[in-house]
Parts: structure tokens; C-alpha cells; sequence
């Protein structure tokens, strides 16, 4: 008896001190909360999952059927000089850095350019640019479709984004065209207009 | 006077007869229609069957009919009509350098090799290499190969599983040698159809030799030291750039074989797709590349075109020193007859970023002026507001 429980004493032992993976976890309607380990915050008026993988240091992930049918990705203040996500191949292929003396008008290019870049793919186009305000400041909204090099599947994305004190805030939504993305496009935007920092 | 024009003359003929009007040799027979012989075969082409009906309908693929005509023209008259009949090309819409060759008879081509590649001879050159993979069954015999290097592996490891090492990587240097050596062969052949056709075999060298320098502008645009090789490494699949340059141009002296590049032909043909093609390399954040890839191109002779994607290429990297110069590329591309409205918008951006505002917004909305439904208008209007 007490060899078995000092087994299992021991076997606890060993996965409390393994650091486990940040697990996926549900997001409370009506509820602000911060995203991106950021300043940035938002009150969803529905629930949402958040994604335990981020897809950079100061960026983090939303979804509501999985992030292959619908995505939103936070981005908590890109710092002058700071890619959008993590970098698959820096070496041979390096992402473009935001910079804090663009215009907001080059945010949807950087976008496009990181995209094109990462995804290894030629077909991305900006659809559209307006100005909208985003998180208080005055910031761009915009759309883009993209298919990825894999799967043939046009996507569409949505994006509002502002500059704040030299840092780049922003939200995307993408989802694939057929469906998905009319589906929860209003909750994405209903997301955006709630952000605040 | 009439004895030293009569030398002169005979000098001459004899200098044009020196090289010998090459006598090129014949092209090996060409079986048209061939169907897969042996198991191997067949199942490799079930696959590249199966691969050329999804990528038939991919949305990478450029269905310009006259793009895709004028490639398979090129193709043709490289190859010869009987051998070119066979083959599907597809263009694709990818901007790097390559083209590949299925053993079914697909070909692909990439618009990145279109944008680099500076005449007829050239693309006819790429072509014709990767339709002799084609012809000389390569992907069979690499098949073998790659089967033979496995087995020898798997035996390997079964009779001596402490003891590999050796007879596992001589079996995989094997395989990759091998790999190198239908490389060459591929390019030799190729060498012989440009010889066989109206088209100078000494292009074919000087396609690598660019490839070479754009490698090194590029690594030395990301600050890193190049890593052109200029010996092939024990796991490299193809010789190096320079050993092709140079085995290529041995083989083109010896030919001697004259002919029309057709570079305007080329140019002309392209000018559509020209913008399309540069827009796709200026988003590749490769600053250092582009930006030898565009003198190239240019060749001394900036066209609008080319200064207004030197402009974009400038803008977007963004260092005050850059829109300095983006702002004189787009001027320079405007005075030259740039026409389309984007060169004011390239311009008005460049010069709102350097902080310049006042002539910024002229050039804004000079570009809104001509272009008041671009996709972007909103935006621009707004960025012109006082």
C-alpha cells in the first residue's frame, strides 16, 4: 500500500514539475479581458476559445470552430523594428519588420508581405483600405483574400489596425470564403469595436 | 591596294571558316506517344498523373492563353515539334526560379524564372533541360536509385545494426551523385536541342552565372556571407551553379553555333505580365536580390516600369536614405511616361513618410484625381485631409 502511493506521490511529482503545454481555454461572454499579453483588452458578447499556441511573442489566437475555419489574432503592440509572428525560416526567409515610422497605410502591405513570406505563397491581395477608427486611435480597416500554397482554399480576412505611441495594434479575422467567413464576421467586428488600451 | 583587299577577304573567310560551322550532332530518336514499360514505371506515372489533375486546377496556375502559347512556342522551337507535341506546360504563378518536368510529360514553369530570364534562348535553354530529364527517363532511373540506396540501407542495418555508418552513407552519397550526374546530363542534352535550334547554345551559361550573382546579392543584403558553393557538397542534388556556367560554356565554344537570342521578341511578349511579376519579387523582402535582379534587367536602360518598382522596392524598406531615393525613382518613372496612377500614389506616400508633407499630399491627390475608385481611395483621402 505505501509503495503505491509513494508511486503516485512520485509519478504527480514528475508531471507537476514537467512544464505542461498552455492548454486551450474557453473565453467568457461579457467579460473584458486582456489578449496578447498586452495592454489591449476586449469584451466578447459571446464565448470564444482561446488558442494555448500563439502565433508570436505579442500575439495570440481566437477561434470558434478551430483556427483552420475561423481565426482572430490579436496583436498587443508590435514594438519599432518587431515582426508580426514568429519566424519560420530567419535565415533564408526573413519576415519584414513593423516600423514605427510607417504610414498607416503601409500596416495592409507589412500584412501582405508577412503573409506571402510565411505562408510561401504568391496569391494574397488587398481587397480594400478605409479609414476606421480602432482602439480609440485613428487606424485603417481592411480586407484581404489569400489561399495558402497547401490546400487550394480561398480565404478571406478583415483587419482593423492603429499605430499608438509607436507600437502597432491589430486584429485580423480569416476564415475560408465559402461560408465560414460570412458565418462570424459580425462577431469579429462586434470584437473589434469592443477592444480597447 | 587590290592584292591586300584580296587577303583581307581571305582572311576573313578563313576566320569565319576557323570554328567550322559546327556540325551539331543529331538529336537521339524520339519514341512520340511512349507509354511506361516495366511496374516502376507505371506506378510513377499513375502518380504524376494524379498530381498533374489537381495541379490543373490549382489557383497558381496563369491561364493566359497567350502567355501559355508563347511559352509553348519557345518550347517548340527548342525542342522541335515532334518531341514538343507531348508535353503539357503549365505556368505558375510562384516567384522563384524554376521549372520542373513530371514523368508523364507535365511542365511546370514559374513566373520567377519568366521574370529572369532575358530572351527566347534563355527560357529555351531552362525548357529544353527539363524535357531531357523527360526524354532520358530520369525520374524512373532516380526511382531505382533511390529504391537500390533504401535497400542497401534497410540490408544494412538488418545484418550489422551497430556498424551502418559507412555502407549508409556511401549508399546515400551514391544516391545524391547520381542525382548530380542526371543534372549534367539533362543540361547536356538541353545543350544539343538549343544547337539543333535557331537558337545560340551559349545562352544557356549565362543564365547560372546571373543566378550566381542574384545568390550573392541577396545573402549580402540580409547581412549574411554567401553560401554559393562552388563545389557540390556530398548531399547536394544538383552541380553547382558554377560548374554549369562552366561546363556550359566549354560545350557552347566547341559548338560555335550562331543565332538569334530574339531578347525583343522576349521583352515584348512579357510586357504585360511585367508588372505582375516584379510586384510578386518586390513582396519577397529580399532587398538585395531585387535589387540586383532589377539592374539586370535594366541593363543600363531604366525603363518606367522597372524605376517605378525600384521606387516600391525602396519605399518599402523604408530607411530615411531609401525614400529619398524611392521619391527620385518615381519621379524619374512619371518624367519617362510611367502611366499608370499608382507612380503618384508610390510618390505621394514616399514623400508624406519622409515627412514632406505638403508635396505629399499634392501627389496624393493627383493620384486620386486619376484613380477616385482605386480600392484604396477611402484611405488615401483621409491620409490627405488636413
Amino acid at each position: 500500500m505505501i509503495g503505491k502511493i509513494s508511486i503516485i506521490a512520485v509519478t504527480a511529482a514528475i508531471f507537476a514539475a514537467a512544464p505542461l503545454p498552455a492548454g486551450n481555454s474557453l473565453m467568457a461572454s461579457h467579460q473584458s479581458v486582456a489578449v496578447a499579453k498586452s495592454p489591449l483588452s476586449v469584451t466578447p458578447d459571446g464565448e470564444w476559445n482561446k488558442l494555448g499556441a500563439r502565433p508570436g511573442q505579442n500575439s495570440e489566437s481566437w477561434t470558434m470552430d478551430g483556427d483552420a475555419l475561423n481565426e482572430v489574432i490579436f496583436y498587443g503592440g508590435i514594438a519599432d523594428g518587431k515582426k508580426l509572428f514568429r519566424e519560420v525560416d530567419k535565415r533564408n526567409k526573413p519576415l519584414p519588420a513593423f516600423s514605427a515610422t510607417m504610414l498607416i497605410t503601409d500596416i495592409p502591405v507589412l500584412l501582405e508581405n508577412s503573409y506571402r513570406t510565411a505562408l510561401g505563397t504568391p496569391i494574397m491581395t488587398i481587397d480594400s483600405v478605409e479609414p476606421h477608427d480602432f482602439v480609440g486611435h485613428k487606424g485603417v480597416r481592411f480586407t484581404y483574400s489569400f489561399t495558402h500554397l497547401n490546400d487550394d482554399l480561398k480565404r478571406k480576412g478583415e483587419a482593423r489596425a492603429a499605430i499608438v505611441n509607436g507600437a502597432l495594434y491589430m486584429m485580423t479575422y480569416e476564415a475560408p470564403a465559402l461560408h465560414y467567413f460570412d458565418k462570424d464576421a459580425a462577431r469579429f467586428r462586434q470584437l473589434a469595436d469592443s477592444a480597447k488600451i | 591596294m587590290m592584292w591586300h583587299k584580296t587577303l583581307m577577304g581571305l582572311a576573313l573567310a578563313a576566320g569565319f571558316a576557323m570554328p567550322g560551322p559546327a556540325v551539331a550532332a543529331p538529336l537521339p530518336t524520339y519514341t512520340p506517344a511512349y507509354e511506361p514499360t516495366s511496374v516502376d514505371e507505371r506506378g510513377i506515372w499513375m502518380e504524376a498523373d494524379e498530381t498533374e489533375r489537381q495541379l490543373r486546377d490549382s489557383n497558381l496556375v496563369i491561364r493566359d492563353a497567350k502567355l501559355n502559347e508563347y511559352v509553348r512556342q519557345v518550347f517548340c522551337q527548342t525542342v522541335g515539334d515532334d518531341r514538343c507535341r507531348t508535353v503539357r506546360i503549365y505556368v505558375m504563378r510562384i516567384p522563384q526560379f524554376n521549372a520542373t518536368m513530371y514523368p508523364n510529360g507535365m511542365m511546370t514553369v514559374w513566373s520567377g524564372m519568366l521574370l529572369r530570364v532575358r530572351d527566347e534562348a534563355e527560357l529555351g535553354a531552362i525548357l529544353g533541360h527539363e524535357f531531357g530529364h523527360f526524354e532520358l527517363r530520369h525520374s524512373l532511373n532516380g526511382f531505382k536509385a533511390r529504391r537500390t540506396a533504401t535497400d542497401i540501407m534497410a540490408w544494412a542495418s538488418l545484418l550489422a545494426p551497430s556498424g551502418v555508418g559507412t555502407i549508409t552513407t556511401a549508399a546515400i552519397g551514391s544516391f545524391y551523385s547520381f542525382s548530380r550526374e542526371q543534372e549534367k546530363q539533362a543540361d547536356l542534352l538541353g545543350h544539343q536541342y538549343l544547337v539543333n535550334s535557331a537558337y545560340p547554345s551559349a545562352s544557356a551559361a549565362r543564365v547560372w552565372e546571373r543566378l550566381m550573382a542574384e545568390a550573392d546579392a541577396t545573402a549580402a543584403g540580409r547581412k549574411r556571407k554567401s553560401t554559393q558553393r562552388y563545389a557540390a557538397g556530398f548531399l547536394a542534388s544538383h552541380p553547382t551553379h558554377l560548374e554549369r556556367a562552366t561546363y556550359l560554356r566549354d560545350v557552347a565554344a566547341k559548338a560555335g553555333d550562331q543565332g538569334d537570342a530574339a531578347e525583343a521578341a522576349y521583352r515584348s511578349r512579357m510586357e504585360h505580365w511585367l508588372p505582375e511579376f516584379l510586384a510578386d519579387q518586390i513582396k519577397l523582402n529580399d532587398f538585395g536580390g531585387t535589387e540586383y535582379l532589377l539592374g539586370e534587367l535594366a541593363g543600363g536602360n531604366w525603363t518606367p516600369e522597372l524605376l517605378y518598382a525600384r521606387a516600391e522596392l525602396y519605399r518599402q524598406r523604408g530607411n530615411p536614405r531609401d525614400l529619398v531615393s524611392a521619391a527620385q525613382f518615381y519621379q524619374d518613372a512619371i518624367a519617362k511616361g510611367f502611366s499608370r496612377p499608382e507612380g503618384h500614389r508610390g510618390l505621394g506616400l514616399a514623400l508624406m513618410r519622409s515627412q514632406q508633407t505638403d508635396h505629399g499630399r499634392a501627389a496624393l491627390q493627383h493620384y486620386l484625381k486619376l484613380s477616385p475608385d482605386a480600392s484604396d481611395a477611402p484611405m488615401i483621402s483621409a491620409l490627405v485631409a488636413p
